[in-house]
């Protein structure tokens, strides 16, 4: 094993420790749903909702990094450059994520002065980490794209799947720079952060996991590596294509000229076609090899991935994706409905295949099986479609009542949230919120646990 | 638009979705398995796609160019699996006369 | 043309990439001279010296902020520095404070509490704040309400005290009301009963 996959292994730990700690803090949140006096004064919904989704950004970015810390030498036939440094880098970064996290839970804001933007609270969703953390991410990040150019140049050798990887890390480092603003004009301030959310989520992480996803098919499935580049490039032109411009789905209301609402409802109305391509290409690949594959539960994942991504982000984010249906929808449980569907299909499920993968690598199976997993997979799916079917009916109240016939006011909003479809969706998204953290208890536990040896020759039938 | 009309546009939209995607898996899952059965059910998912479109076109207050576009991609959304499904015989079996 | 071949692909991607980066900088461009301080669709800050309205304009089918006469904040007008610097300091309380982690402005953030896209203008102050906080103006109620929000609830889902002074409580409110001037294409629809579509 190279010390890269050491590495390796160290963040994917990480990761899924605080995949616990984002579940944890998404039932918190949900619970305020519940008992509105939950910790009132004391933690407020905010600061828990904060720590739900600035972990659920730094978890899957620790997979990311794990992930291509397992395949980059594997890629180049190498060891990483400079490992000393990501290794130190580890650490500080998981020492970053602790304090930011004690100030959080105890200190929670500021007054209105820079000293509360450096050192205690951005407020600006997704990156409310204060400055010293996200220029910490900028430092995590600088070391990462070191590690991975200078074995590439090391190596004398780039393979399709590196160039993209490379090429994205510039974008994607780039934009997180919009972290770091605060502006006083609150349409500016918003245009420049959706570069950020709507870049990495809808193009520079779709990007990235394609590679991941590339490289776990070459494994998992053994297809060739021309097949995989072909695709990947393919996957880019459109995905990128449809996603840089759909970036106008989000400049409807903030300001900004009527002309977004044509183009980003336009080109965000071509997003699920390629999503659709990826669902045919993930069977094809399923089935050239016989349906066979050494290690199940990373094979399932994938899947799960390909229909996920295409469900999560192309139907759930098709439906409300028009402007004169957004006009109502925008900014309600609607909206969670779809981010939640979208982060769990595009990304988690792709960040637990190559948890699988590597863990077969440890163990030292030559095939990866069992039963257990198969409890996560079924309690984790079942969790989140319940989770956002729920959502979807407390949204579809909310847009009803609250936007369209209450108009947005305070009354609107308060009756809206007292409506009987509203808050039962309420209820049952807590009650499948449970379920999928017991999924994830079965997760870790399958993870941890050594599996059974079963001879080489029985490759498993997918199906089995 | 109105609530009513809302909720119901919004709906035929994501089933206008879910059948371009059922079409796509159906039609998928029978090439691999070889059964004819599994392609025509994903045909007449396409069928329900593009009859939702069509009922969108009709039924909905969406401006016309939203209408045209939809109906578009119902077309495009034909021509998606099998055409990648074909690309990717095509690049296989390339591999494997290469070696 | 050879359709197996990935650097086919990658040209492609290549240029796809390149032509979409190309006409995203452009409206970029466009789209800051718009939403800049003072441009077609965001008002400058000394806009709280009038009054401000949301009415639906047949013209652009939505809802469209209307700027009215003259009705200065707190009874006084303030010049275009110190409405600036109202405002400065109205943005680092909503970021300080994180709220949006509860609300949405614009309908970005979070769903737990109301959107404050046109809050300045929401009925509420006039029909359940005003009261309740004894204050003659909306502005004193909001104050005094940003102030103490854990004294006045609506209704069982309350907002925290979040330890505002009374400055910063005033700059807030300061930076309520430039928002609701800001054209926003219509959102929210049916705002209120000025918004409503006849
Ligand atoms: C135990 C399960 C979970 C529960 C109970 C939960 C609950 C919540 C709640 C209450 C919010 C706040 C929404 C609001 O402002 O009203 C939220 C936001 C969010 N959660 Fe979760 N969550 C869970 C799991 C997840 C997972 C697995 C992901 C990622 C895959 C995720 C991603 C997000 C995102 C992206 C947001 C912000 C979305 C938005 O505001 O539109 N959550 N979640
Ligand atoms: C992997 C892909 C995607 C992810 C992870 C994702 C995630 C998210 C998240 C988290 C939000 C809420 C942002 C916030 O307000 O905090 C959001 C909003 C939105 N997404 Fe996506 N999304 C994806 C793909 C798509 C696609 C393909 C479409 C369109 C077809 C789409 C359409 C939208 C729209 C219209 C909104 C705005 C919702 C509103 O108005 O409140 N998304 N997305």
């Amino acid at each position: 094993m190279y010390r890269s996959q050491k590495l390796s292994l160290r963040y994917y730990t990480a990761a899924i420790a605080l995949f616990g700690v984002m579940n944890l803090f998404g039932l918190l949140s949900a619970l305020y749903y519940l008992y509105p006096s939950l910790l009132f004064n004391v933690f407020n919904f905010n600061m828990s909702k904060i720590m739900h989704i600035d972990t659920l950004v730094i978890w899957l970015l620790m997979g990311f990094l794990g992930a291509v810390y397992w395949y980059l030498p594997k890629e180049l036939g190498r060891e990483v450059e400079g490992m000393w440094l990501a290794e130190l880098v580890f650490w500080v970064f998981c020492a970053a994520v602790a304090v930011v996290a004690v100030v959080f839970l105890f200190v929670q804001y500021g007054g209105a002065n820079q000293f509360s933007l450096w050192f205690i609270n951005q407020g600006r969703k997704y990156v409310e980490a204060p400055r010293w953390a996200a220029l910490g991410i900028v430092v995590v990040m600088l070391v990462f794209a070191y590690n991975v150019v200078a074995t590439c140049i090391k190596a004398r050798r780039m393979t399709g799947i590196m160039w993209v990887l490379v090429l994205d890390l510039i974008p994607l480092l780039a934009v997180y720079l919009d972290a770091f603003p605060a502006t006083t004009n609150m349409s500016v301030d918003l245009y420049w952060w959706w570069w950020l959310v709507h870049m990495w989520v809808e193009s520079t992480w779709e990007v990235l996991i394609g590679c991941v996803m590339a490289l776990v098919l070459m494994d998992v499935v053994g297809t060739s590596r021309r097949i995989v580049e072909a695709w990947l490039y393919i996957e880019v032109m459109l995905v990128l294509g449809a996603g840089i411009l759909g970036l106008g789905h989000h400049y409807f209301w903030i300001g900004t000229p009527q002309y977004w609402l044509s183009v980003g409802g336009f080109f965000s109305a071509l997003e699920p076609l390629p999503l659709l391509g990826m669902v045919v290409h993930a069977i094809y690949d399923a089935g050239s090899h016989g349906m066979k594959t050494n290690n199940q539960p990373a094979f399932y994942w994938i899947t799960a991935e390909a229909f996920g991504n295409f469900i999560g982000a192309g139907i759930w984010g098709f439906m409300m994706t028009l402007p004169q249906i957004n006009l109502f929808s925008h900014g309600t449980q609607w909206t969670v409905s779809h981010g939640h569907f979208a982060f769990y299909g595009a990304y988690v499920c792709g960040v637990i295949a190559v948890l699988y993968v590597a863990k077969q690598q440890v163990s030292g199976v030559d095939v990866l099986t069992g039963r257990a997993w198969k409890w996560g997979f079924g309690l984790l799916n079942f969790g989140m479609i319940g989770m956002v079917m729920a959502l979807l009916m407390a949204g579809m109240a909310q847009a009803f009542f609250e936007r369209a016939i209450g108009g947005s006011t305070l009354m609107a909003f308060t009756s809206a949230s007292e409506n009987p479809w509203f808050k039962s969706g309420m209820y049952a998204r807590m009650f499948f919120g449970v379920v999928f953290v017991s999924g994830y208890v079965v997760l870790v536990y399958d993870l941890l646990t050594a599996p059974k040896r079963v001879p080489a020759a029985q490759a498993q039938p997918v199906a089995a | 638009m109105t609530p009513a009309a809302l909720l119901e546009t919004a709906s035929l939209m994501g089933l206008f979705a879910l059948a371009g995607g059922g079409y796509g898996g159906l039609y998928s899952i029978g090439r691999l398995w070889t059964r004819p059965g599994l392609i025509q059910a994903g045909g007449a998912c396409w069928i329900a796609a593009f009859v939702i479109a069509l009922t969108i076109a009709v039924r909905t207050p969406l401006d016309v160019g939203w209408k045209l576009l939809i109906l578009a991609s119902a077309l495009v959304y034909a021509v998606i699996p099998p055409v990648t499904w074909r690309y990717l015989e095509r690049l296989h079996d390339q591999q494997e006369s290469n070696q | 043309m050879d359709i197996e071949d990935p650097s086919f692909w990658r040209a492609g991607a290549i240029s796809t990439t390149l032509v979409m980066l190309i006409v995203l900088a452009f409206l970029s461009i466009d789209s800051m001279r718009v939403i800049s301080v003072g441009g077609a669709n965001v008002p400058k800050y000394d806009v709280i010296n009038h009054r401000i309205g949301y009415e639906f304009d047949w013209s652009r089918n939505a809802s469209v902020p209307v700027i009215g006469g003259p009705e200065p904040l707190f009874g006084k007008a303030v010049t275009e520095a110190e409405a600036t610097a109202l405002m400065e300091s109205g943005k680092l309380v909503i970021q300080s404070r994180a709220c949006m982690d509860c609300h949405t402005i614009f309908g970005n953030g979070a769903y737990y509490a109301p959107d404050l896209t046109k809050a300045w203008l929401d009925p509420a102050w006039q029909q359940i704040w005003m009261p309740m906080t004894g204050k003659a103006t909306r502005e004193d109620a909001m104050v005094e309400f940003l102030m103490h929000p854990d004294k006045y609830p609506t209704w069982t889902r309350a907002m925290p005290n979040l330890q505002l002074t009374e400055d910063e409580a005033r700059a807030t409110v300061a930076y309520l009301k430039w928002l609701s001037a800001i054209d926003t294409n219509g959102f929210p629809a049916n705002f209120g009963p000025s918004g409503q579509q006849p």
